[in-house]
Order: C-alpha cells, then structure tokens, then sequence
C-alpha cells in the first residue's frame, strides 16, 4: 500500500516539474490597449449664426460632419447656406458725404466634400486632432442688384451723389461655382463625444459661371471674390458630437527587438 | 542600432505632419495679410465717358477750326461746363451727357463774354437724343454709362454760326476719339 502511494507521489512530482518548465516572464508587455471610438461626427458652425444675430446683414448655418476611416483619416464635409447684402460706396474719392454705387445681396447653398488627415498623436485615452484637409466644393446661388448708382467722376449734372440706376430688384439666378478648399484645424474632446472644432481654408476657385452684365462677387462658402485672382480664404468654428459606433485599437508596430 | 531604427520612422511621422500643418499656417495667415488690402478698394477700372466734339472748318472738313471764346452751358443746370477753360479758344471740347435722361441740350456760345443774364455772344442750341446703357465695371467702380447717339437736333435761329453736325463715332463708351463734329 505505502508503495501504492509512493508511486502515485512520484507520478504527480513528474507532473509538478512539468509545469515548471515554462519559465516566469520577469518583464510582463503592457497589454493593456485603449480602443478609440470610431463613427460619425456631427455639428453646426458656430460663427455663422452668430454673425447672423449680430449682423443684419447676413444670415448663414452650416452643417459640418465627418466619419472616420482609418487611424488618421477622415472622410468630412460641410453643407451651407448663406445670404449676404452688401452696400458698395465710393473709397477714393475724399468727399463730406458718402457716395453710394450699389447695393446687391448673394443668397445660395453649398455642399464641401473632401478628407481631413490628423497630424497629432494622441496620448492614452485622447481624441483630439490636428489636421490638414482637402475639399472639392460647389456652390449654387443667385445675386440681385438692389439698386444702383452711376460712377461718374464729371459732376456737373450731379454734384451731390451719383445719379440713380435703372437697375434696382434685377435678380440674376442660376450661378455656380467650384472650387478647391485646402485647410487647417482643430479638433478637441471637451466632454465625451463632444467636440470643439476650428478651421482655416483657403479655396481655389476651379469654375465660375456668372452673368455677363454683372459679375460675381461673393460665393456662399468661398466668400469674397478677389478682382484677378482665384484665391477666397474663410473659416469655422464648430461644435460636433460624435455617434460612435465601434472601437478599435490603434495598431501598434511589433518592436523590433522582437524580432531575432 | 535596431532600437534606433524601431523608433526613427515614427518621430519622423510625426515632424511631417507638423511641418505640413506649419506650412499651411504661415501660407493662410500670409493670404489673410494680402488680401486686407487689395485694388478693388480703388476705383481704377473706367468711368463713365464725356461726349467728345471737335470743330472743324465748314469751309475745308478735315481741318480743325478753333472756336474763339467758347462757352458751353447745360441747359437745365445754368452753369458753364466745367471740363475746359471758360471762354477759351478751343477746337475740342469734352461734355457730359445727363445720365437719367435720354436727351441733353448744349448752349454752344461763339465770342461768349458779358455777364451770365447779358451773353453778348453767338448762342447756338444744341441737342442730343441717345440711349443709355449701364455698364459694370469693377467692385470698386461698380456701373458706369455708355450711351448710343442717335440724332442731333440744333434749334434754327436767325444767326447760327454751326453750319453742320456730323455724329463720327455714335457709340460712346470711351473717351479715345472724337463723337461729334461740329463745322463752322
């Protein structure tokens, strides 16, 4: 019987010492991995309504949105609408009274399409960005003279003001641009899936189609129309909330030390 | 070695997406700057074009006849014009057309002198019929007019010293050449 159990000891010690044989890892690998969210994000621009509110001139929204592809690319976009009066007056010459030459009101929609590329690493647990982005953008609109006056440096049959136009409430529809916007932004996280945003752009004007008696000179979303120049700058300032709807863990390179 | 080249590439990634962004940075802030000032603030682009009429001898049409002491006054605004000296000899003068309206009379005054109520000189009434057109010109000018001469009418007196008017160039829309010559 006492041989019975020695045997059986004996069988176990041989189990024991198998288990063993796998050495103990002194340097554990982090595994812990943070999953960042992944989904759509949405928002408003924030200076469009309030340069409507404090502007009585001007009224615009725009709706800003992006879905994320991969680790630093995002597929985004904007939708926008704006109107815009403005009232042109006579700069160089040095008059008591303001000579007025006209007065003409943009009003239209557009639609930017392009990618946003993040530059900055995140430390653990953040989702802030720094990106660059590329954008194709168009633009429908139409413009309407409000009335006019007519330049006229000889005064004599008008000494006061200019004399009036003929062409007030004249409405020309159907204008289109494109253009190409490069630009310039932030992002950053305030509350969860909660984000404040800024943006700079430059836009390439690529297409124009204007009236032939009276150019376009303010595009909704390219903003003013340089005379001689393709270039228009602008800007927003969003606030976005993210839909998340996966997770995935930012790929980490296998160490080369692992490799032997 | 191997731990260097491990961490090499991804400080590099991250110096390039910075360098990018600095660059587009610097390029939007130097467009911001040019384009606060800009020509469109200035209007240099056209204006709205005088009527140019030259004097010519009745007697010999191709050449030009100074007229002795012009004046010129817009009826409807008493004032001599003002783009020439006054009761100076001159054989071509510029003058405005009224804008709003589709016709402009000239009182066209040979050896003017007196006061204003007492003209001593030759007065000649001149009239132009045109149409108008309004013209964009730039943002900073905004329209200016051209205008389409169609007749000329001179008011029959006992006296006229203009003998004939020939519309030369009836599309005005620029100041280069003449429009209208006058024979005396």
């Amino acid at each position: 019987m006492l041989r019975y159990f020695t045997s059986i000891l004996l069988f176990l010690g041989l189990f024991t010492a198998q288990a063993q044989s796998k050495s103990i890892d002194l340097q554990p690998k982090d595994t812990i991995s943070y999953k960042q969210p992944y989904g759509l994000r949405a928002g408003i621009d924030l200076s469009r309504p309030a340069l409507s509110f404090f502007n009585s001139d001007y009224t615009g929204l725009e709706i800003v949105a992006d879905y994320r592809l991969t680790q630093s690319l995002y597929l985004a976009g904007e939708i926008g609408n704006e109107k815009k009066t403005f009232q042109e007056e006579l700069s160089n010459v040095v008059t008591a009274n303001t000579s007025p030459l006209y007065n003409f009101t943009v009003s239209g929609s557009y639609i930017k399409l392009g990618v946003d590329y993040n530059t900055y690493e995140n430390w653990y647990g953040m989702n802030n960005s720094i990106f660059i982005g590329g954008r194709y953008a168009f633009s429908t609109f139409n413009q309407t003279i409000n009335d006019n006056f007519i330049y006229n440096s000889n005064r004599y049959w008008n000494p006061d003001q200019f004399a009036n136009g003929t062409l007030s409430n004249i409405e020309y529809g159907g204008l289109s641009a494109s253009w190409l916007e490069f630009l310039v932004g932030i992002k950053a996280e305030l509350f969860a899936n909660i984000y404040l945003g800024a943006s700079v752009r430059i836009g390439f004007l690529v297409s124009n189609t204007e009236d032939d008696n009276f150019p376009n000179l303010w595009i909704p979303g390219f903003n003013k129309i340089t005379d001689g120049s393709n270039f228009g700058v602008g800007y927003n300032y969003s606030i976005s909330y993210l839909v998340p709807l996966y997770r995935k863990a930012k790929k980490i390179k296998p160490p080369a030390t692992s490799v032997k | 070695m191997r731990r260097m080249s491990f961490k090499f590439p991804r400080l590099r990634l991250s110096m390039s997406g910075i360098r990018l962004s600095s660059i587009g940075l610097i390029f939007l802030i130097g467009l911001l700057a040019i384009s606060s000032c800009e020509k469109d603030d200035i209007c240099v682009d056209g204006d709205t074009p005088l009527l140019i009429i030259r004097f010519y001898n009745a007697a010999d049409s191709t050449a030009l006849k100074s007229v002795a002491s012009l004046r010129i006054i817009g009826i409807g605004n008493g004032e001599p014009v003002d783009t020439f000296t006054d009761r100076s000899s001159t054989d071509s003068v510029a003058v405005p057309l009224r804008i709003n309206e589709i016709s402009t009379q000239f009182q066209i005054i040979l050896n003017s002198d007196g006061d204003d109520d007492a003209e001593t000189g030759n007065i000649d009434t001149l009239q132009f019929n045109y149409e108008t057109n309004e013209v964009f010109i730039s943002r900073a000018c905004g329209f200016v007019a051209n205008y389409e001469i169609e007749t000329d009418t001179l008011t029959v007196d006992t006296d006229n010293w203009i003998q004939g008017i020939e519309i030369t160039n009836p599309s005005v829309t620029s100041q280069d050449s003449a429009h209208v010559k006058i024979f005396h």
